[in-house]
C-alpha cells in the first residue's frame, strides 16, 4: 500500500535521528508545548501512519530537551566574556554547546520536514492545491491552522500569513478545490502536527539566537565581515563552522536562497544567486548595480574569515577587520568614475613605417594583382626581334616574348595561382582519362581539347614564371624519390 | 587677441623663432589683434594648437607692434599666416596666386590641419612648394 512505504522511508530516514525516547516526559518549557497526540497507538510496534510520534521523534527526544535547557540557561546568564581561555577552545562546554545548536538546528530543520509531510498528506483531503502553492512548511502550518476545515475561504482571515498576492491566489484556488471536509479526527491530528511544527520553529529561532549572541566567540572573523546575525545564520544552515569551512565560495553565497516560487509567479525579476550574504549591511550599503559583485566579493571574503575561525587562527578579529576594510576600499575603487579622455596629439605624419601585415589571406589577396607568367613573358623581348603587336606593325600593345620561337611552349596557359588549394586537390581526383582505380602518385597525362597535341602535363608549371617556386612544399607535386621495400 | 598661444613681440623674438626650430613647422600669424578675422582665426588656431603640437609650433605677431616685417612679406591684410620649416620659407600653391602665405581666415580645423601637415611632409622632404590638398581659387562665389 501506498501509504505504508511512505511511512517506511520516513522510518528509514529517522534511523539516525532517534535517541532515547522518554514518552512521558514532559518539561515545562518556556515556549515548548509538550502535547501529545494519539499516546496509546505508540504501543503498537508496526508503524501506524496516524501517528505522528513515530515518524517524528526529535520532539520528544531526551536530546532535544537537555540542548533546549542549556540554551535557556546561558541566556538567563547573558553575554558574559569568554572565561575559558585555554589553548584548545574545542574543549570549552559553551563552544561544545554551540555546535550542538548548530547540529540541532539542522535536525529541527529536517523534523519540520517530516511533519510538513505528514500534514501535507493528511490535508490533501482537503485541499490537494495548497502544498503546491505555499511551499514554506512553517507557512504552509500557520494556514492549515487558521483555515481549519472551512470550506468557504472568505470566512478565513489569512492577512499577516502570507504576502498578499500568495492570499489572493489561495482563496482563488480554494474557491475551485476538489478538496472536501476532513473528519473531526483527522482534523484534530492535523491541527496538533500543526503545533508541533510551529513549537519546534519556535525553538530553532531561540537556538538561533542563542548562537548569535555568541558569535562574536565563537567566530569572529566571520562576524567581523558580515555580522553576527547572518554569520549565525550561515553557520546554522551550513550545519557547523566546520562545514562551512568546507565550502567553496560560491556555495556561501547561495546559502539561504529561498526556493522558487511555484505559484505561476514569474522569477525572472527575482535575483538569482542571493542567500543571506546578500543581505549583509555591505552589500545592502552598494549601489544596486554593484550589488552582485559585492555579494561574490564578501562571499569569498567570508569563506576565508570562516576558515580561519575554524582553524582558530585569529581570535581577536584583526583578519576579519582587515578583511572587511578590503572589501569596502575595493567597493569604492569600483565607484570611481573612469579617468578623464586625454586629447592625444596628433602623431608626426610619416615618422612610422606603415606596418606591414603579411600572412596567407594578404598573399591571396595581392595575387588577384600579380604579374602573371604571360604578362611576364610579354614585357620581355628578344634581342634583335622585332615583338609581335595587337594592331600589327608596331601599333597596339606588344606581345614581347610571347609565341616566340625558342620559348619553348606553343601556348602559354593561364596556369595555376600557387595558393588555388581548392583547385589543385580537384584537378588531382579528377584524373584524366584513367578511372579511380588508380594511385594518388600517377601523373595525369593525358589528350584532353585544351593541350590538343601537346603533351604536357597541366599540373607542371612554366619554367619562367613560378621564379622560386618548389616542389618541396608543393600541393600538387609527388614524392620524388620512392623506395621499393623488398 | 588669444591668450593661450605665444605671443611675440619683437623682430628679434620672430627671428629667433623661426630659426629656432629643427624638427617642426613654425606657424606666425600676422595679424591686427582687434579685426575680427583676425579673431576667428585665432580661435582656431587655439583648438589646433593641442593638435598639431607634435609638428608644429603657432606663434602671434601684432602686426602694429612689429612693424619690420610689413614691407618684406606685404602684410596688408588683417590676417596673414606663413610657414617656416627649418629657417625657410615654404610656399603652398593654394590657386589663389599668392604662393607665400593664407591671407584670410581658415574657419575650418580639419582644413587647415591638412594644410599644415601637406607643408610638413613637403617640407620635410626638402620641397620649397607644396600644393594644397584644397583649392581656393573659387573662394570667393560671385
Amino acid at each position: 500500500m501506498d501509504k505504508a512505504t511512505l511511512a517506511d522511508s520516513f522510518l528509514a530516514d529517522l534511523e539516525d535521528l532517534s535517541d532515547d525516547e522518554i514518552q512521558d516526559e514532559e518539561v515545562a518549557e518556556a515556549g515548548e508545548e509538550a502535547v501529545d497526540a494519539d499516546e496509546d497507538m505508540a504501543d503498537v510496534p508496526i508503524l501506524n501512519y496516524d501517528d505522528l510520534d513515530s515518524v517524528a521523534k526529535l520532539q520528544k527526544s531526551q536530546r532535544f530537551h537537555d540542548i533546549m535547557k542549556k540554551v535557556d540557561d546561558a541566556m538567563a546568564i547573558g553575554a558574559q566574556e569568554s572565561s575559558f581561555k585555554g589553548t584548545v577552545v574545542e574543549d570549552d562546554p559553551e563552544y561544545q554547546l554551540i555546535v550542538e545548536c548548530n547540529t540541532l538546528s539542522v535536525d529541527i530543520d529536517n523534523e519540520i520536514t517530516v511533519i510538513h509531510n505528514f500534514i501535507r498528506d493528511k490535508y490533501r483531503a482537503k485541499f490537494p492545491e495548497l502544498e503546491s502553492l505555499v511551499l514554506h512548511p512553517i507557512d504552509y502550518s500557520r494556514l492549515v491552522k487558521q483555515i481549519g476545515n472551512e470550506m468557504d475561504l472568505t470566512l478565513v482571515d489569512l492577512e499577516g500569513l502570507l504576502p498578499s498576492a500568495t492570499i489572493m491566489v489561495v482563496s482563488v484556488t480554494a474557491s475551485t478545490t476538489s478538496g472536501k471536509p476532513l473528519s473531526e479526527e483527522s482534523l484534530k491530528k492535523t491541527v496538533e502536527a500543526c503545533d508541533r511544527a510551529l513549537a519546534l520553529d519556535e525553538a530553532k529561532k531561540k537556538v538561533l539566537e542563542f548562537v548569535e549572541s555568541r558569535m562574536g566567540y565563537i567566530a569572529p572573523n566571520l562576524s567581523a565581515i558580515v555580522g553576527s546575525a547572518v554569520a549565525a545564520k550561515l553557520m546554522g544552515v551550513a550545519g557547523g563552522l566546520s562545514a562551512l569551512s568546507k565550502m567553496p565560495a560560491c556555495n556561501v553565497q547561495i546559502l539561504g536562497a529561498k526556493k522558487k516560487n511555484l505559484a505561476g509567479f514569474s522569477t525572472a525579476s527575482a535575483l538569482p544567486h542571493i542567500g543571506f550574504v546578500f543581505h549583509t549591511e555591505i552589500v545592502q550599503g552598494t549601489p544596486p548595480p554593484l550589488r552582485m559583485k559585492a555579494c561574490r566579493l564578501v562571499a569569498g571574503k567570508s569563506t576565508l574569515a570562516a576558515r580561519v575561525d575554524f582553524t582558530r587562527g585569529d581570535l581577536s578579529a584583526k583578519i576579519g577587520q582587515n578583511l572587511r576594510e578590503e572589501i569596502q576600499k575595493k567597493i569604492e575603487k569600483w565607484q570611481e568614475p573612469p579617468p578623464p579622455k586625454q586629447p592625444k596629439p596628433l602623431p608626426v605624419p610619416d615618422s612610422d613605417p606603415k606596418k606591414k601585415r603579411g600572412g596567407r589571406r594578404l598573399r591571396k589577396m595581392k595575387e588577384r594583382y600579380a604579374l602573371t607568367d604571360m604578362r611576364k613573358l610579354a614585357n620581355r623581348m628578344k634581342f634583335g626581334v622585332t615583338e609581335e603587336s595587337s594592331l600589327g606593325d608596331g601599333l597596339g600593345e606588344g606581345y614581347g616574348m610571347l609565341g616566340q620561337a625558342g620559348s619553348g611552349k606553343l601556348r602559354v596557359s593561364i596556369g595555376q595561382s600557387k595558393l588555388a588549394a581548392k583547385v589543385a586537390k580537384k584537378f588531382k581526383e579528377k584524373s584524366y582519362g584513367s578511372s579511380g582505380g588508380t594511385s594518388g602518385l600517377s601523373s595525369s597525362l593525358a589528350f584532353t581539347p585544351i593541350q590538343g597535341i601537346e603533351l604536357s602535363n597541366p599540373q607542371a608549371h612554366n619554367a619562367f614564371g613560378s621564379g622560386t617556386q618548389s616542389t618541396y612544399f608543393s600541393e600538387t607535386g609527388t614524392f620524388s624519390k620512392i623506395k621499393k621495400a623488398f | 587677441m588669444s591668450y593661450l598661444l605665444t605671443h611675440l613681440h619683437h623682430a628679434f623674438h620672430v627671428d629667433e623663432a623661426i630659426k629656432s626650430e629643427e624638427e617642426r613647422v613654425t606657424i606666425i600669424r600676422f595679424g591686427c589683434e582687434g579685426d575680427t578675422t583676425c579673431m576667428e582665426m585665432d580661435e582656431v588656431l587655439v583648438k589646433v594648437a593641442e593638435k598639431i603640437k607634435k609638428f608644429a609650433v603657432i606663434y602671434l605677431v601684432d602686426v602694429k607692434e612689429v612693424h619690420e616685417f610689413n614691407v618684406m612679406y606685404e602684410l596688408y591684410d588683417p590676417c596673414t599666416i606663413m610657414f617656416f620649416f627649418r629657417n625657410k620659407h615654404i610656399m603652398i600653391d593654394l590657386g589663389t596666386g599668392n604662393n607665400n602665405k593664407i591671407n584670410w581666415a581658415v574657419r575650418d580645423k580639419e582644413e587647415f590641419i591638412a594644410i599644415v601637415e601637406t607643408v610638413f611632409r613637403g617640407a620635410k622632404k626638402g620641397r620649397g612648394l607644396v600644393v594644397s590638398p584644397k583649392d581656393y581659387s573659387t573662394r570667393y562665389r560671385y
